[in-house]
């Protein structure tokens, strides 16, 4: 049945950059802040905003993100007609190839969109913390007769070379595009979400495809393109949280940011809530000496030591005398006695032996030593082991420095 | 499927449950901080593999339909059998006024669903229990001992308002069933039977034609001598809630590991209507130990031997002892409470002092402002 806008999250990517975090899952399938996963927000974004047909583009070890997203009935994706689905690359008369960029992923399945025959089509990132409502981005692009229109937020002028920057005329028009610019001429940056005009975006697409110098990405290829040929591309000011978390410092600086009050990123708040897949876990239970501060606990953990500054995801455990601090517990991860946890991300199931440290704080190291311990998912630290700050140890006992 | 169905009676009131039955039947009473009564006995059926379970209604069951839904919870919405909600439909006249008397008038009441069950045998229980039953071993040992009806009970020698008590002999035989007495004696049931689905329709049939309506005193007791009742005894925990003193004790046990860890056991997960909470937000000056605490929660106080529901509020400088508060209750700031119940979406206002006592806990209806 025909649909006025459909979502399509782009959430192939390897994610290279969380390393051990994502040596057997896609980065998506990640877990956040105690309860979720990163896809999470984009597909609870889809779910607020009364977008009800979404495409998930796999490629990069998409099991554990099928698993999760199922039938999409956490996030009410689970409809008659349209809903969510998951779309790895398959073979066709002319062949098989894999996801090139995140164009051809789209270029793949224009197939799959032209289904739901849809005026225009939301283009999402499956490693983005943020809270916004698409339908309003929708009604800008439409109200701005736009062929494409890009979200963009301000970021600090200092930031501004860090990021795509969207030059404006006064009707927020784009007029030029400058990926990672040393002199930077507006602070607008892409916030890597867009909504197309569908039937222009496939023109662009099966031009692309048949460009062999192109590398086939929206951000390198597509938007230039339509730029330089004078579409009207608008610019959508979202003001809010939003981070991407594509590297460990990011995703840790996102924990952190959700438990800080004032950081723009609530998931307590019930105005536009986050959903998830949750296991099926009795409530947390914090013990008689259990030491709580400034932290988020979810369901089925069992406290009997101390956590401060921390997110304890579902399921964890931190015995007795053990400390956890400025840390991500994610779920399942088990902190033994005595142990010490410090400016750290345990991976799921990981596990830290008895009077075992990981991590350091910064002030304990020399800086150019200093960084975010990791301990892969499944990962084990024997008891008494020390596992320095800027480690990372993987499931089969490998370790290196970041 | 496994040759088992699942009847639970969700229509008796139990008026020693005061305010917490106020707006819900028994079934639904909130448990364990996240759970209502009813998730336990569907837990034990959809863990042994029942796939076909009737819930029979009656009364203000509003809040137990909201709670169930399709059954989707315990994997029982189904194309083919599954869940299926029960309103006395069978002779809307007569039962939909008055009260089911008994069991048995109860299953007149939905006879034609009885002729519908596909599988053998049925399992019956009431929705005010707590228990993690691995229901599987009792159907093994109701079809190895060949008995017409199995009784689950409990030795605890505990007293319950309204409870059956059994005389048991050494092989295992139910002698003599003694229905509300005011003491306790012998073993006390449970309320769980497990019966042919063939037998139990001709009981049925034959009480109605009497014009009789309770299984305890009808059947248990009527026709002991003429029908083979087997104990199985349970020695785990096992709660039936009918007064707030002893719902209060009830949860309270939950706040010993060794209790937690059998009741809410990974093996057998006791599973519940999801709630969509973030994380628990714990504050930098406040103390929260020995407690239960479910998601989405936020505390800033003082929080100690109590169980919070999802989305309770605990204000700075508040002082929560001994509590049960449940889904969305607000303890605004500066306040006391001890040995208080408080049900959903309480709030208690900025520097306000509430103190039951462990013997007689404080119940504030749904939706209280104090």
């Amino acid at each position: 049945m025909k649909k006025e806008c459909i979502a399509m999250l782009l959430a192939g990517g390897q994610g290279s950059r969380l390393y051990v975090l994502t040596e057997n899952m896609a980065k998506p399938a990640v877990p956040f802040g105690g309860k979720f996963r990163i896809i999470d927000f984009p597909l609870s974004n889809c779910a607020n905003a009364g977008i009800d047909t979404v495409g998930v583009l796999t490629q990069y070890r998409p099991l554990e993100l099928n698993r999760y997203i199922g039938s999409g009935q956490p996030w009410d994706l689970d409809r008659a007609d349209g809903g969510v689905h998951i779309l790895p690359p398959y073979q066709s008369a002319g062949g098989a190839s894999w996801y090139k960029g995140t164009a051809n992923a789209i270029f793949q399945n224009i197939g799959f969109v032209d289904m739901y025959d849809p005026e225009y089509v939301l283009i999402l990132s499956g490693d983005h913390i943020y809270k916004m409502n698409y339908a309003k981005m929708l009604a800008h692009h439409k109200k701005a007769g736009a062929d494409c229109t890009i979200s963009v937020m301000e970021v600090p002028w200092e930031d501004a070379p860090r990021f795509g920057i969207m030059n404006v005329d006064e009707n927020d028009t784009i007029t030029e595009f400058e990926e990672k610019p040393a002199h930077p001429k507006s602070n607008l940056a892409s916030m890597g979400i867009y909504v197309f005009t569908w039937k222009k975006l496939r023109e662009y697409l099966i031009e692309d495809e048949s460009d062999e110098a192109s590398s086939n990405d929206f951000g390198k290829n597509i938007i230039p393109k339509m730029l330089q040929n004078g579409e009207k591309m608008a610019a959508y000011r979202f003001s809010g949280y939003w981070k991407d978390v594509g590297t460990l410092d990011s995703l840790w600086d996102a924990n952190m940011d959700m438990l800080a009050t004032g950081s723009g990123l609530d998931l307590l708040e019930k105005d536009w809530p986050i959903y998830g897949r949750s296991v099926s876990a009795p409530p947390a239970y914090l013990g008689q000496n259990a030491h709580v501060k400034h932290s988020v606990v979810a369901r089925g953990c069992t406290v009997e030591g101390e956590a401060e500054n921390s997110v304890l995801s579902e399921r964890c455990t931190v015995e007795e005398g053990a400390s956890v601090q400025y840390s991500i517990l994610m779920p399942g991860a088990v902190v033994k006695k005595d142990a010490r946890v410090s400016y750290a991300i345990i991976g799921e199931n990981g596990v830290v032996g008895e009077h075992a440290f990981v991590g350091a704080p910064p002030e304990a190291v020399p800086p150019e030593q200093w960084g975010i311990t990791v301990l892969g998912p499944g990962a084990a630290v024997a008891d008494d082991y020390v596992l320095p700050a800027n480690r990372m140890r993987s499931v089969d006992g490998k370790e290196t420095v970041r | 499927m496994n040759g088992l169905h699942g009847i639970i009676f969700a229509y008796e009131k139990a008026p020693g449950l005061r305010e917490l039955t106020e707006a819900r039947m028994p079934g639904s009473v909130p448990f364990g901080g996240r759970y209502r009564v009813v998730d336990f006995m569907l837990s034990n059926m959809a863990g042994a593999g029942i796939t076909d379970v009737g819930v029979v209604l009656h009364g203000n069951y509003q809040s137990l339909l909201e709670h169930i839904g399709s059954g989707k919870t315990w994997d029982m919405a189904r194309k083919n059998g599954g869940l299926k909600l029960l309103p006395p439909f069978a002779d809307a006249r007569k039962f939909g006024v008055e009260e089911f008397r008994g069991k048995m008038e109860a299953l007149s009441g939905v006879r034609s669903y009885l002729h519908e069950i596909r599988q053998k045998y049925v399992v019956l229980s009431d929705s005010d229990l707590i228990i993690n039953l691995p229901l599987q071993k009792v159907l093994d040992a109701h079809i190895e001992s060949g008995a017409d009806i199995t009784c689950v009970c409990t030795e605890s020698g505990q007293f319950v308002e309204n409870a059956t008590y059994f005389t048991v002999n050494e092989a295992g035989r139910i002698t003599e069933t003694r229905c509300a007495p005011h003491k306790a004696s012998g073993c006390r049931s449970l309320e769980i039977y497990l019966l042919s689905r063939d037998l139990l329709i001709s009981l049925v049939d034959e009480c109605a034609a009497q014009d009789k309506y309770s299984f305890r005193s009808d059947v248990l007791c009527a026709m002991g001598d003429k029908l083979d009742l087997r104990a199985f005894l349970w020695d785990g925990f096992a709660a039936q809630l009918r007064t707030v003193q002893e719902y209060y004790e009830r949860s309270m046990q939950l706040l010993d590991p060794a209790i937690r860890s059998e009741l809410l056991c990974a093996e057998r997960p006791i599973l519940a209507k999801e709630d969509d909470e973030a994380a628990s937000y714990i504050a930098p000056d406040s103390r929260c130990v020995g407690s239960l605490i479910a998601d989405g929660c936020q505390i800033e106080g003082s929080v100690e031997g109590s169980i919070l529901f999802p989305g309770v509020k605990v204000g700075k400088g508040s002082t929560v002892k001994n509590c049960i508060l449940f889904k969305n209750t607000v303890v605004e700031e500066g306040v006391t409470l001890g040995c208080v119940i408080a049900d959903k979406d309480v709030r208690i206002r900025r520097g306000g002092t509430l103190i039951g006592h462990e013997s007689y806990p404080l119940a504030v209806s749904k939706g209280s402002i104090v």
